[in-house]
């Protein structure tokens, strides 16, 4: 049984050719479907989002390359999209290689953000359109089962989702790390822009009660209130505002500093001292940095908002490597597991038939043996089953390095060698 | 026919040769538990691993267990309140720091604390095998004599102080430093394992405030213990001199606290534990009346 998969994704294909791939739902099934004929492919799977399209598919035997060729041509024929134009896109990987691939994308080791949460949901909705698609046999089962408890594992075990990578969540973060929790927290948006409303967005989505917003134009403080559920204040009435604020959010086109250190310290002193965090989006800043000399007073400008991220995407990065450490010691798991699912039957079928022909010599030669104590009983049979087990190990040990060196031949030589049928199952 | 009472004094050598080595396996047990606990606590500190801090949590409370069990015994056998040799008094400190540490994980999302708090419980656990092994105070030299109850109370409230000065200490530390990665906006491995701001200021001040009415008790009972046996309320030894300074210097941070908060508070966290430990060092470097033997 040999395991293939091919796919492009934003690393090897612009978006131009990984769109016109791409699979809805219904697209999916339907391929699945025709992609299985039972022969060269027995089982299949299409991972298709927007990062990636990705076809895995469990083929019989030494099939390996010949599936290979059918699932390029699958691809072209069923998005109508000749072969020439994607597929110096498209990368290949067999057996180990393919495992080690599925559960890299899984972990999301091979996602543009590393890290990112979504592509674990995408592999397991590709799964179970497979699943429904009735695509998905043993071999599928197994192998996609192993990479979502590997993505768990990733998960857990090493810090590659720990940090933020982009700036709103980098600043919703930094709001934690100062307060703990943000329920509760009072939030001022002073201006108004993108990344600020996003910065506003994600701390009020975190538990912020409430979310005060300062305009030039007061209509549209009151837009913005709306869309938060916050409150419209007075731009004039700043000062007031910045006393009850624990987060404050600037992003205006002011040409000088809104938010001078006196401001702050009076604030501050209003505060009774408690911890403030002042978000500085705009160019040119809008909070003085000298607020930041003040104690318990906190200030973040877009550069150090995009250091921190940067730092973070480092952090990803060196955890990542811990990341594929465990990859490769499951994949090496997995391969053990796949080969146990394989040449078990094989390996069962033979030990019986051992077992069978010890059983009936003794029985045979019973009569002769006289009347026998219940010892001398478990005695010969555990003599019998002894010398099965001994004359039974090397040939499965052997059995077992062919399969592992991919010689299906020599398997398939032990097995006419002690005449084992494979069962209805395997031969498929 | 009772014994005439024997005139106090507590440089006399004991007559009596200590039992030390009966019970140590309970000791050896928990020290293993402890040392494993803080193995782990601060490889889960530095590298985040989920299941190194299980392991932190089982091992800790298992050594804690076993310590417990070790204290018992002791009490047991020797008939009086295990707080009499400074051995005594290290591995006691070592089990309230434990309560202290599972009091406060257990409120609060703190589990950082064990990097800071288990190396030294391992440590004094470790230190109170092999100090003094030979000078056991005579137990009757502080166990007769009027209000003699008081004694044990007045040990047991200090230590116990002692333990949540510390937890102020680590909290302050942990503070500053965050403090301090904050305000430079470079960020270490570390700083994501550490709890927020507002969780550690909050942890500090109710430590520091237990700690404080814990000392203000233990000055009081030892005070009138004092009284009650000798007459003398003082009997200026350092131990005496630092524990009213480390008083004062608390009193300011609760009192300053609501209005400071933050880094001068942290500061003076970590100034006030500065002098219990010269309380704690001082009995027992520069001598005087408090020194446990």
């Amino acid at each position: 049984m040999s395991i293939v998969l091919v796919g492009l994704n934003h690393k090897t294909a612009p978006v131009e050719v990984r769109e016109r791939l791409a699979f809805s739902d219904e697209a999916c099934a339907e391929g699945l479907r025709s992609l299985v004929d039972g022969e060269t492919v027995q089982e299949g799977l299409i991972v298709s989002t927007c990062n990636r399209v990705e076809i895995l598919a469990a083929s019989g035997g030494q099939r390996a390359p010949e599936a290979v060729g059918r699932l390029s041509q699958f691809l072209s024929s069923v998005r109508s999209v000749p072969v020439e134009l994607f597929s110096g896109h498209l990368y290949t990987h067999a057996d180990e290689a393919a495992v080690r691939h599925l559960f890299r994308v899984a972990s999301s080791l091979d996602s543009m953000v590393v890290g990112e949460p979504q592509v674990l949901g995408q592999v397991r909705h590709a799964y179970s359109l497979a699943v429904e698609a009735g695509t998905a046999g043993r071999v599928l089962h197994k192998l996609v089962h192993h990479a979502l408890r590997v993505a768990k594992r990733v998960r857990s075990e090493t810090g590659i989702a720990a940090s933020a990578v982009s700036v709103s969540f980098t600043a919703v973060e930094l709001g934690r790390k100062i307060f703990g929790s943000l329920k509760g927290a009072t939030v001022l948006l002073v201006g108004a822009g993108e990344m600020a409303e996003l910065a506003a967005q994600h701390l009020a989505g975190a538990g912020a009660a409430r979310v005060l917003v300062a305009n030039r134009t007061y209509e549209t403080a009151q837009r913005l209130a709306d869309r938060f559920g916050g409150e419209a204040v007075e731009f004039d009435a700043l000062e007031e505002n910045l006393a009850q604020a624990d987060i404050v959010i600037c992003s205006t086109g002011a040409r000088d500093f809104l938010i001078t250190p006196e401001m702050a310290e009076r604030a501050r002193e209003a505060r009774r001292n408690r911890p403030a965090f002042f978000i500085d989006i705009s160019v040119p800043r809008n909070v003085d940095p000298a607020v930041a000399r003040i104690s318990n007073l906190f200030v973040f400008d877009v550069d150090d908002l995009e250091a921190v991220v940067a730092s973070n995407i480092r952090e990803r990065e060196r955890e990542a490597e811990r990341a594929e450490l465990i990859v490769e010691s499951e994949v090496m798991q997995f391969q053990q597991a796949l080969r146990d699912l394989d040449l078990g039957p094989t390996v069962g079928a033979l030990k019986d038939k051992l077992r069978r022909i010890a059983r009936d010599e003794f029985e045979r030669q019973r009569g002769r043996l006289g009347p026998l104590t219940p010892e001398q009983e478990q005695a010969i049979e555990a003599m019998l089953m002894s010398t099965v087990n001994k004359i039974s190990h090397p040939v499965i040990h052997r059995m077992r390095r062919s399969y592992d060196a991919g010689e299906e031949g020599e398997v398939q030589a032990w097995r006419d060698i002690f005449g084992l049928e494979p069962k209805e199952d395997e031969r498929r | 026919m009772l014994a005439a009472p024997r005139p106090f004094n507590y440089n006399e050598p004991s007559a009596r040769t200590p039992t030390r080595f009966a019970m140590k396996p309970f000791l050896y047990a928990a020290m293993a538990g402890y040392v494993i606990a803080a193995i782990h606590a601060v490889l889960s500190f530095v590298n985040k691993r989920r299941a190194a801090e299980r392991i932190t949590l089982y091992t800790a409370a298992f050594g804690f267990a076993a310590h417990t069990g070790a204290i018992i015994f002791d009490w047991a056998r020797d008939g009086h309140y295990p707080l009499f040799s400074t051995t005594e008094a290290l591995s006691f400190l070592a089990w309230t720091l434990v309560v202290a540490y599972g009091l406060v994980t257990y409120r609060y999302p703190l589990r950082a604390l064990g990097a800071f708090l288990l190396p030294v419980v391992s440590l004094l656990v470790f230190a109170s095998q092999f100090v003094s092994v030979n000078n056991v105070k005579d137990p009757s030299s502080v166990t007769g004599g009027s209000g003699s109850w008081l004694f044990p109370v007045h040990v047991t409230l200090l230590l116990f102080g002692y333990a949540s000065f510390f937890v102020a200490f680590a909290a302050s530390v942990m503070y500053l430093w965050q403090e301090r990665e904050l305000r430079l906006k470079k960020f270490s491995a570390v700083f994501h394992r550490l709890p927020s701001l507002t969780t550690v200021d909050d942890v500090a001040s109710t430590a520091a405030s237990v700690g404080f009415t814990l000392l203000t008790l233990g000055i009081v009972t030892g005070v009138i213990w004092s009284r009650a046996r000798s007459v003398r309320m003082f009997h200026n030894d350092p131990t005496e001199f630092f524990a009213l300074l480390t008083w004062v210097v608390y009193l300011a941070l609760l009192h300053f606290r609501v209005q400071w908060r933050g880094r001068k508070a942290a500061w003076l966290g970590v100034g006030g534990f500065t002098l219990v430990l010269c309380t704690f060092v001082g009995a027992i470097v520069l001598g005087g009346f408090h020194v446990f033997r």
